[in-house]
This record gives structure tokens, C-alpha cells and sequence, in this order.
């Protein structure tokens, strides 16, 4: 007979779950170490800060949890999307940055639109523009088999030098050094939930982020054309025998990717937190952040959801943190090992199956 | 097995015990809080000119104190690094920069009892309509007159070929620049110099940033002869730097020392940060705080200086320095700033040569 | 009596599984004993056992007498076990007295000193009459010959011991006769050898002593001489096992594929992959293309199912001409495809069998509405295979293909691609890596669709399948058919010379 725990690791989706969850117990403890080596006094008191994260502050402060989860979360999803097709799309930066251009760019001229469509006329401009950014890479790999890391990465960069280009010409603060504040109307309603999470800066956006997690849900799991593009990630070779135009599920994939990206740009920057874009030849971090969520949520986009909220709830916690005497710098060390350990998931999978095998093996002997 | 699932007990245990014993933490407290902009606490700029001050008065006096990053540049993180000043028992914060003027506005209210003082801004609603409630004190500084002590210096020390390169044409690096050229021309006068014999070529990067870009244009303009840059504009002055380290050239800093940036700097442009800070937090304790009001500190209250100590002049002296700062105290020339002329070019200027390069 | 090997009782087990059940093997010195089994049977880890690379759980090893300890294979090299490999581990770019020495190199003040090996190995290829040329590099030399230089890497260092791990499969007949002869010299000069095998025959001709094993377990040693293929095949898979392929009277059709002058270019070199072919298979007919791997047989059938490019010819179905359709219009137009590797072409290991069953129609409108699966349909359209084609597995139309058996996978592969009720079947070593028993069904299916009116086109590398199942055997040689035979009127080595080329017929013209 065997006991629940190896049949439990036996299940892939318990052993998806645990697994991620093992990545983030060994994160907080690499992040509890180096708490510990910087300031041993405080160690435990700002560990506990960091595991209550945006609890510190209740619903208020899971609303700042919400806030900072909305863009990796589509960024998560996006690379998600095209990990399924077996595409590593680092791309989001690039998809998510030209989509916040165009949000904004809409959002602060284009005032003559009635304002209850102000900001859905800016996220699906967005979204094209993301669309596009995807595109290129998804044709240039289907047409000559470019490598998509490649044409992604080069189009992170064509994407910033563009935007920056772009911004300066024409929605620029001069005195700011950064774009112009977008219209009222063209920010995402609050739809009540901010009365749930009383925090400033949160509204809509995670309800969208909700519909697109379940439309993604829906397309991978019960279409026929989730159906061709899990295939062509699973075995490339067995979709194309199988008569399934790869090159299209390719191209579709990627455009799917970018849209999301540029979607989760103008979520973020149309939330009226105040937030800008900056001409800088910086790389939006939301992209490259978007990986390590894919990873935690194992590209399952529900997976993909909870992991953006841990994320985010774990920035908040290390916000908190500053209460204690621990210098930011460390901070954000900690945040970002617990962030990358929490990418491991897939090694702990593998890991757990191991050891869910071994059990099963020790208890067949005890047994006998 | 069972093992496996003690360990797993044990550690959900440890979890919720330590996020207890968070809960029940003493209170930390710590009065004076500063937030820091963008950049990080040691950025040769605002953040480390702010804190010098606040570290300089909370030492002296044993009072609290301590900065706060916020999580993103963005109005509600601002806000968010507020609030957690404050529940930490901040009774004063300072704000360095004009990124703080929306959340300081909107602070001013829901922190009534608190008080704000805020470096190079002035609170408003994204109006750009100042309002001023009384626990908030607005700082400025008359940038042009340390840009007109630095272009004075400059030709007395015996430099020609001048530039001054802006990181974006905001009004504080305007009037930097306007300065500069105004007290190169009366030094120029001084000297008995004939006219043309000084140029002054004037730009904006367009940027703050240290880009390859920035510092293939200012290496253009030491090839061509150009022998002292007043690099006015963030970070953009370090890739100033690097290009009179490779070309044997000069560099003015500027908004606070940058003496320890490169030897190339002979001397920077000042705000006394730290000064004003120690000025504004003396008064709040002093209980002679005036807020409700914004100020601009210039020469007659020591807010704008050229650090003598940490230059490297040849023939410019300290009792050349004390001089013409006891005249620029006294108001003996009218710098035009931003508010004054339109263009750089437009400067009435008796010797020297300006050119604007768009 | 004497025995150079024991493995007494021997038990290893993996999670869930016990490989190998108290199994007895014993080798007297200078015989050769065979180690028969079905895929799966355990034979491969008795010998990684008697190699070091596992531990037992149970039962002791004796080297001529003296219990021992086999921790690994150094080891096993020190007592003077060598094996040689299903697949060569031999580096291309060395010559043959290079790949010999390699590891163990004799060398002056860190010189090689080449002569002193190049004149034991010449002993050694002379002694057992192996005539291989040392100077000669490995890639220029045939497959038989490589295998003979895995053979003098065995006697170089003196081992006495000698494990053949199915070493026939990769030959041709001619080199599996002289591979037969070398391996009686060896014993002969009084070495000892395990020959691993399914192969009756081979066991016949050359075996001494044959151990029988099944599903781990240990069935019995048996003196060839004495037991007839009928008794030990009964051994091997449990039951009686019919080795003759019934087929019905063969009712020929009319031509329903066509092949007309088909040109492939190589990937790797400047010759072309297939040269000129041209064959016919008409309905109710298995026309066979037998020939040695690598022979172009795999560009052949990438080229007739649209996985490559075709540089010059066309295919036919039914006279119609899909030399530029894509794969999914050939399923349609009745193509259907037995891949060669059914890991890497023929299956999504990590979707589920139901999956895997409805990978080439899933979008007809009777398993989807509007781009949505019908789960319930295609569940039906599984279990309805399932159960037509026993196709066994752990959670039935919910197992990950992954998990199930070579045999069953095969069998999915096959009710998947019949179920389409195709006209031309191109099934590509469909036999390859399983046991007897599913080797019996997929020909009892292949023959099934002959008989039905159906077209197939097998490839195969066997010649017993080819012998046995088809009507008609084409043979392919460096890229082009050489010959055009009928099985009941060639021998097994009159192909053989076709297939290593030294014989060639009047280009078919049919």
C-alpha cells in the first residue's frame, strides 16, 4: 500500500503545486540568511515582516500587492504563452514597453474620444502595439528560423530607442524629464475595487488580468488551437508529421505573447498611480520579471496569477522591511533571491518526483 | 516520510511564530525620515546632499533619523514610503527633488501634524499651481548666481574655451548655464579681454544620463579645442568626465562637491544641500519653523557656493573668491535667469562669444 | 564441472519493478552461451550487474570460482569481462590501432610508443583471424568491420570474458556469417562469451548453451544442440508463438501509389540522398524496401510523407499528384504514416494517450465545435481503440503516452493511423525495438490492410520481416533501388549481396 505522500508527489498537479511552493520555502530561507548575516538582531523580527508582506497593512496593503502583481503578472502570462509553443519569449520587455508608449501616447492626446471608451480604445491600441513587437520575432523564426532570443532581445532594444525617441517628440515633460500625465478618462476605472482593497493606486486592472488569465486558460486547455500549440511545444517534430502548420502556431504564438505584454504596459501605467515613463536606456524590468513568474507558475496561467501576487506580495513585504535597520541595497538582495530561487520551481519538480519515487520504492519494501 | 512531513510542520510553525513575534515588535521610531528619488542614497546628488544634512543635524542634536527607498518612481510609491515613514514615527520628512511636489501635495493634507521640507520643488496638484499648506516648507536655490561664480572663476583662472553642456532645459539647469556665461563675461571685462577672445559653446544633452552618446559629443568639443566644460546636468557629467581624462581637459561640477568624481573637475557649480537641510530642521526645533511658503536660497544665506577647499585652481584665490561672492551677496549685477531672456544667445554679453548649439 | 562466470540468485529491482528475480547464470569457460529474452526481460540488466553498473539486491557473483565484488566497470575490467556494444563507441576521426589503444595508451617520457601496440594488435587480428588494417580510419570502414575493432579493443587488454550485446542487428547477412566464424575462433582459443540475442537462428547456428529469461524471471538453461526454435521461443515469450505469416491469396488491385523518378539531395554530403526512384505499389500488395540503415530508405519516406523537401520527381495517390501537398492534405488524400522513430515523429510523449490518438484529427468537425475540443468524443473515439486494439496502459485513455511501453505506444500508433482507413500505409521499421509478441500483431494488422485491399509500403532493416511479411522486396543501395525482388524466389543471401551492393539487376521498369 502506499501512503498519501508518494501518491501525492506521484500526481503532477499536487507535485506542480509543492514544488513551487518547496522554491519559495528555500528562497525565503536564502533570504532569511542574508538577513541574518547583515543584521542577526533584527533577523527574525524582519523575516516575519517580509513573510507578512502586504498583510502588514490589511486589505489596504494587499492593494498595493495588486498593484505591483497587475504588470508581472501579464508579463508571467505572456511568456507562459509562448513557453507552451516552446518559445522562450524575452521579448515581454520589449512588447511591454511599445504597448505603455501607445497607451500613454492615446491617453494624453487622443482626449476627443467619449470618455467611457478613452481607456479601452488605449489598451487595445496597446495591445496591438505588443502584437507587432511579437510578431516580428514569430515571423522571422517561422520564415528563416531565427532564434527568437535573438530577434527578441534586438527588438527590447529597437522598442526602447524607439519609445524614447517617440516620447520626446511627443508626449515629453520637458521639466520632468518624463511623458506627459495621460487624461482622466483614459485610466482604468476602479469598478469598486478599491472600496475591497482601500489602497491608492489599485482598480480595474486586476479584473482584466483575471479575464485574460481565464481566456488563456480556456484557449490553452479546451481549443483545438491550444490543442496545436501545445503540440508544437511538446514535440515539434511529431506536429509537423502530424500535418499542424507549425510556422502559423509560431507566428500566432508570439502575436498572443506581445499582445499580452502590451496590454500589461498600459494596465500598469493607466492605473493613475502617478506613474511615468522616463526616457532612459533602461530595458523595462517588468518583462525580465514576467520570467521568473512563468517559471513559479509553471506556465499554467492560474499557476501564473498566484505567482504574480506572491511576487508582488513579496515586494511590499520588503518595502516594509525598511522599518528595520537593513540597508535597501540588501532589500532588494533578498527580494530578488527569493524572486529567482522561486524560478527554480521546475529543478524541485523534478526533484520531487525523484523523491516521491524513492518513497513509494521504500515504502513497496517495507511492505513485503 | 514521516519524517518528511515533521520538517514541513516544524517549518509552517517557525513561520507563524516569527510573523507573530513581527506583530508584536516594539515600535521603531525615527523622527527625521528622508525618501530617496530615483536614484540610490550615494548618488553624488540630491539624495546624498540631502542626507549629509540630515545626518550632520541628527548626529549633533541624538535625534533619529533615517531614508527610505521607494519601491518604483511613481506618485503613489511616494506616497506608500510616507506612510511607512510616518507609521514609523517620521515627524519631519525631506523630500529631495521636484518628483516629490505631487505626493508632497497630497501628503500635506492626510499628514497634517508632519512636516515636509522639500529641496528644488514646490508642492501642487499636477497644476503646477503651488499650494503651500503650513508643514510644508519649499526650498529653491538661485542657481544662477553659482553658475555665474563658477563662469567668473573660470576666465580668472585663465580658461578660453569654454562649454556648457545642460542635461535637459528644465528651468534650475537654465539658470545654471545663463549664470555661467554672464560671469564669464564679466570676468572677461575685468581681464581687459578683447571681444571673441572667450566662447562659450552651450548645449542640452537632451538627457541626465551617462550615455556613450553624451560623452562622444563633449570629446567632439575638446578636439576642437574647447578646454573647460561646465557639465550641468546629473550623470550626464560623468561622461563629461571621461572624455577630458582621455582628451587632458576640465571639468566644472555641478549641485554638489564632485571633486572626488575625477581629477579633471577644478571646481563644482554648488546648492548647499546639506546647509539648507540643517537650516530647515535647526528651525523646526528651534520652533521658528515658517512653512506655508516657498524660499529660494542664494549667496547672501550661503545656498549657493564653489567648494575653495576641494578646487583645483591655478591663479583663481581664495581672496579672489571672497570678492566677487561679497558682491554677488550685495547684489552688484543683475543675473538674468530662465524667466528673463529665451535663449541663451539673447544674453546681452559685452565679451564673449556664445554659441547655441541646437 | 567449472564455471568462468556464476551469477547464483540474483535479484535486482527498480521502483515498482523487479528487473531481475533470482536468475541463475552460469558460463562454462570456453562455450558460447546465450542470454535469450524479449525486450524487457532483464537481460540488459543482468549484464550492467555483472558489469558493475548496478548493485544486487540479492545473490553473490564468482569469477572462476572465487566470489567477488563488482563495483564498477573497471572492475569488471580488471576480472576480464569486456563487452561489446549494441552501438560502437568508437571516434570517428582515429584510426583503428588509435581507437584500440585509446585509454590505454603505453608511452616513453609521455610519448606514445605506438609499435609495441601496433605489433600485439596485429598478433591478436591474426590469432583470430579479425584482418583488420590498423591504419585505416574508423568513418572509411564498414559497420562489420568496426564491430570486429570493438572486438580487438576486447582482446587487447587481455580480456577472457566476452559479452556481445546483440551484435547482429547493425550487419549485414554476409558479415553476420563472419561474425558467426570469429566468434567460434574465439571460443575455440579458449575464451568465454555471452551473446545476448532474440534471434533463434543466430542462437542455433553458433550458441552452445542458452539461458532462457521472461518478465525478470529466471526459466531455465538449455543445451542448444538438444532443444529445437519452437521450445525455445515457447520459453521466451510463455506461449506458442506461430513464426510464419499468414497471408491470404493475394488479390492485386490496381496501382494506388506511385513513385516516378524521385530525387533527394543529402543533408551532409554532395551525393543525393535517394537517386532516381521509381516504384509502384498497387492495392492488396506489401511491397518491402529492404537495404542496410542509412542507405537512403529514411529520406526515401521523410520525402513520399512531406516531412522534407523533394528536389525532383513526383508521388502519386491514386494518380493523383500530391508531390507538392501539405502532410495534413496527404492524411486526407489516404496517407498514412508509420514513423521510424515513434519518439521523435510519431507521438507527443507528454500528451495523453487520447491525445495522441486524435493528433492528425482533431480539427474534423466530429471532434471539435467552433476551435473547441469535444472532450466526450474524443474520449469515446480512445477507448473505442483502446479496447479494438488493445492498447494497454496504466490510466487507460488519461496515460501519458511517456509512461507506457514501447509495444503499446506502437500499437497506438498503429490503431491511430488504420483507423483513418487510409489507402497507402508507409510504415518504417515498424517492428523496431519490440517484443515477439507485439511484432506478431503489428504484422498480423500490416497483412490485415493487404488483404482488406489496401496498399503498404514497409521498410524494414529485418530480413526475417522482410522475408516473411511482404510480396514484392525492393532493394535500396547508396540512394538508389537496386533490385526488384519476389520472397519466394530469393534467398536471405542472395538479398544480402543486393543490399551491400555487389549485386545489382536491371533497373526496375515496372
Amino acid at each position: 500500500m502506499r501512503t498519501k505522500l508518494s501518491k501525492m508527489l506521484g500526481n503532477s498537479a499536487v507535485a506542480s503545486f509543492s514544488s513551487s511552493i518547496l522554491a519559495i520555502v528555500v528562497g525565503l530561507i536564502f533570504g532569511l540568511l542574508i538577513l541574518l548575516f547583515s543584521n542577526p538582531s533584527q533577523a527574525f523580527q524582519g523575516f516575519g515582516t517580509i513573510l507578512l508582506g502586504g498583510l502588514q497593512d490589511g486589505l489596504a496593503g494587499m492593494g498595493n500587492v495588486i498593484y505591483f502583481a497587475v504588470p508581472i503578472i501579464m508579463t508571467g502570462l505572456s511568456v507562459g504563452f509562448a513557453f507552451k509553443t516552446g518559445l522562450f519569449n524575452i521579448g515581454a520587455s520589449g512588447q511591454f514597453t511599445v504597448g505603455t508608449f501607445v497607451a500613454i501616447y492615446i491617453g494624453v492626446n487622443w482626449t476627443w474620444l467619449p470618455g467611457y471608451s478613452h481607456w479601452i480604445v488605449a489598451l487595445f491600441a496597446a495591445a496591438l502595439a505588443g502584437a507587432l513587437w511579437g510578431f516580428v520575432p514569430g515571423i522571422l523564426k517561422a520564415v528563416a528560423n531565427v532564434n527568437e532570443v535573438i530577434s527578441s532581445i534586438i527588438m527590447n532594444y529597437i522598442g526602447m530607442y524607439l519609445t524614447n525617441m517617440l516620447i520626446v517628440k511627443t508626449v515629453f515633460d520637458q521639466l520632468k524629464n518624463q511623458t506627459l500625465p495621460v487624461a482622466a478618462s483614459a485610466q482604468i476605472p476602479k469598478w469598486g475595487i478599491d472600496k475591497i482593497f482601500p489602497y491608492r493606486s489599485v482598480n480595474g486592472a486586476i479584473l482584466i488580468v483575471i479575464f485574460v488569465v481565464f481566456i488563456m486558460y480556456i484557449v490553452i486547455n479546451k481549443t483545438t488551437f491550444g490543442f496545436e500549440l501545445k503540440a508544437c511545444g511538446k514535440n515539434p517534430n511529431a506536429s509537423k508529421y502530424a500535418g499542424i502548420n507549425a510556422k502559423k502556431n509560431i507566428v500566432l504564438s508570439m502575436v498572443i505573447a506581445g499582445a499580452i505584454s502590451g496590454l500589461g504596459g498600459a494596465l500598469f501605467y493607466l492605473s493613475g498611480a502617478g506613474k511615468y515613463m522616463q526616457v532612459q536606456d533602461i530595458i523595462a524590468i517588468e518583462g525580465f520579471n514576467g520570467i521568473p513568474v512563468a517559471l513559479l507558475g509553471l506556465s499554467n496561467p492560474i499557476g501564473i496569477l498566484f505567482a504574480g501576487l506572491f511576487i508582488g506580495y513579496i515586494t511590499v513585504g520588503g518595502f516594509n522591511l525598511q522599518s528595520f535597520d537593513f540597508a535597501p541595497q540588501v532589500i532588494d538582495i533578498i527580494i530578488a533571491a527569493i524572486i529567482y530561487f522561486s524560478a527554480f520551481a521546475l529543478v524541485f519538480k523534478n526533484l520531487l518526483g525523484r523523491v516521491g519515487k524513492k518513497l513509494a520504492k521504500r515504502e513497496d519494501e517495507k511492505d513485503e | 516520510m514521516k519524517k518528511f512531513n515533521k520538517i514541513i510542520t516544524l517549518l509552517l510553525i517557525a513561520a507563524m511564530v516569527l510573523s507573530m513575534a513581527a506583530c508584536k515588535k516594539e515600535k521603531s521610531n525615527y523622527e527625521i525620515a528622508l525618501i530617496t528619488d530615483v536614484g540610490t542614497i550615494d548618488d553624488k546628488s540630491f539624495n546624498q546632499g540631502a542626507w549629509e544634512g540630515v545626518v550632520e543635524y541628527a548626529k549633533e542634536n541624538k535625534i533619529t533619523h533615517k531614508y527610505y527607498k521607494p519601491t518604483e518612481k511613481s506618485d503613489d510609491a511616494y506616497l506608500a514610503s510616507f506612510d511607512l515613514a510616518v507609521k514609523n514615527g517620521a515627524k519631519i520628512i525631506v523630500c529631495p527633488g521636484f518628483l516629490f511636489e505631487v505626493p508632497v501635495f497630497k501628503a500635506q493634507t492626510t499628514y497634517p501634524d508632519v512636516k515636509f521640507i522639500i529641496l528644488d520643488g514646490a508642492p501642487h496638484a499636477g497644476d503646477w499651481n503651488p499650494v503651500i499648506n503650513d508643514n510644508v516648507l519649499s526650498i529653491f536655490y538661485a542657481e544662477q548666481e553659482a553658475g555665474f561664480l563658477a563662469g567668473y572663476a573660470a576666465v580668472k583662472d585663465g580658461y578660453r574655451q569654454l562649454g556648457f553642456t545642460g542635461g535637459i532645459a528644465v528651468p534650475a539647469v537654465i539658470r545654471f548655464g545663463y549664470g555661467f556665461i554672464q560671469g564669464a563675461d564679466l570676468a572677461a571685462q575685468e581681464l581687459g579681454l578683447s571681444a571673441g577672445e572667450v566662447n562659450v559653446k552651450y548645449t542640452y544633452f537632451g538627457n541626465f544620463d551617462a550615455t556613450p552618446d553624451n560623452m562622444a559629443k563633449a570629446a567632439a568639443w575638446y578636439n576642437e579645442g574647447t578646454e573647460l566644460i561646465f557639465a550641468c546636468g546629473g550623470a550626464s557629467g560623468n561622461s563629461v568626465m571621461k572624455a577630458a581624462e582621455t582628451a587632458g581637459t576640465k571639468v566644472i561640477g555641478v549641485d554638489v562637491d564632485q571633486y572626488n568624481e575625477s581629477d579633471t573637475v577644478i571646481t563644482s557649480s554648488m546648492k548647499n544641500l546639506g546647509k539648507s537641510v540643517v537650516d530647515a530642521l535647526t528651525s523646526i526645533y528651534d520652533k521658528t519653523f515658517e512653512g506655508g511658503k516657498s524660499i529660494t536660497l542664494d549667496a547672501a544665506v550661503e545656498g549657493v557656493q564653489l567648494p575653495m577647499k576641494n578646487s583645483r585652481f591655478e591663479t583663481f584665490t581664495q581672496a579672489d573668491y571672497d570678492s566677487i561672492y561679497s558682491r554677488v551677496v550685495n547684489k552688484d549685477f543683475d543675473i538674468k535667469g530662465d524667466q528673463d531672456v529665451t535663449s541663451a544667445a539673447e544674453l546681452a554679453t559685452d565679451l564673449v562669444t556664445v554659441t547655441v548649439i541646437e | 564441472m567449472e564455471y568462468v562466470i556464476e551469477m547464483n540468485n540474483i535479484t535486482k529491482e527498480f521502483t515498482g519493478i523487479i528487473a531481475n528475480d533470482n536468475i541463475t547464470l552460469q558460463v562454462k569457460k570456453g562455450e558460447v552461451h546465450a542470454l535469450l529474452g524479449e525486450n524487457g526481460a532483464g537481460k540488459s540488466t543482468l549484464m550492467s550487474v555483472l558489469f558493475g553498473l548496478y548493485q544486487p539486491e540479492k545473490g553473490e557473483i564468482k569469477i572462476n570460482g572465487k566470489s567477488v565484488n563488482i563495483n564498477n566497470p573497471n572492475d569488471a575490467n580488471a576480472l576480464g569481462i569486456g563487452m561489446v556494444h549494441q552501438h560502437f563507441k568508437l571516434v570517428h576521426n582515429f584510426t583503428v590501432l588509435e581507437s584500440i589503444v585509446l585509454g590505454r595508451e603505453t608511452t616513453k617520457n609521455g610519448f606514445l610508443k605506438k609499435d609495441d601496440a601496433r605489433k600485439k594488435v596485429m598478433e591478436l587480428s591474426q590469432k583470430y583471424k579479425l584482418m583488420v588494417d590498423p591504419d585505416e580510419y574508423i568513418s572509411d570502414i564498414t559497420v562489420g568491420m568496426q564491430q570486429r575493432v570493438e572486438i580487438l579493443k576486447m582482446l587487447y587488454c587481455d580480456n577472457n570474458i566476452l559479452i556481445f550485446d546483440e551484435p547482429t542487428a547493425v550487419l549485414t547477412p554476409q558479415e553476420i556469417d563472419e561474425l558467426m566464424k570469429i566468434m567460434k575462433q574465439l571460443v575455440s582459443e579458449g575464451k568465454s562469451i555471452i551473446f545476448i540475442t532474440h534471434k533463434l537462428n543466430e542462437i542455433k547456428e553458433v550458441a552452445d548453451r542458452c539461458t532462457v529469461l521472461r518478465k525478470g524471471k529466471y526459466i531455465g538453461t538449455i543445451d542448444v544442440e538438444s532443444a529445437s526454435k519452437e521450445e525455445m521461443s515457447e520459453m521466451m515469450v510463455g506461449r506458442k508463438v506461430s513464426f510464419a505469416v499468414e497471408k491470404q491469396e493475394q488479390n492485386l488491385g490496381e496501382v494506388v501509389f506511385e513513385v516516378k523518378d524521385l530525387t533527394i539531395k543529402s543533408k551532409h554530403t554532395s551525393k543525393n540522398a535517394v537517386s532516381d526512384v521509381s516504384f509502384k505499389v498497387r492495392k492488396g500488395e506489401i511491397v518491402c524496401i529492404a537495404g542496410i540503415d542509412g542507405n537512403g530508405q529514411s529520406e526515401l519516406v521523410y520525402g513520399l510523407t512531406g516531412l522534407t523537401h523533394i528536389d525532383c520527381g513526383n508521388v502519386f495517390i491514386n494518380g493523383k499528384d500530391i508531390t507538392k501537398e501539405s502532410i495534413r492534405k496527404r492524411c486526407k488524400d489516404g496517407m498514412a504514416h508509420i514513423p521510424e522513430d515513434r519518439h521523435k515523429d510519431g507521438l507527443v510523449l507528454d500528451y495523453t494517450l487520447k491525445e495522441n490518438l486524435v493528433l492528425q484529427t482533431y480539427y474534423l468537425p466530429k471532434y471539435q465545435n467552433h476551435g473547441f475540443i469535444k472532450f466526450n468524443e474524443v474520449r469515446e473515439f480512445a477507448r473505442k481503440l483502446i479496447d479494438q486494439y488493445d492498447i494497454r496502459s496504466g490510466q487507460d485513455e488519461d496515460s501519458l503516452v511517456r509512461d507506457m511501453s514501447g509495444g503499446n505506444q506502437q500499437k497506438a500508433i498503429v490503431a491511430r493511423e488504420i483507423d483513418r482507413n487510409p489507402e497507402i500505409i508507409i510504415a518504417v521499421q515498424p517492428t523496431r525495438g519490440l517484443d515477439v509478441g507485439a511484432i506478431e500483431y503489428i504484422h498480423k494488422q500490416l497483412v490485415a490492410q493487404r488483404d482488406a485491399g489496401k496498399g503498404v509500403l514497409l521498410v524494414s532493416l529485418e530480413l526475417d520481416e522482410v522475408m516473411n511479411v511482404s510480396d514484392r522486396i525492393l532493394v535500396m543501395y547508396e540512394g538508389e533501388i537496386v533490385g526488384d525482388l519476389d520472397p519466394n524466389q530469393t534467398t536471405v543471401q542472395e538479398l544480402g549481396l543486393y543490399m551491400s551492393g555487389s549485386k545489382r539487376s536491371v533497373k526496375n521498369e515496372n
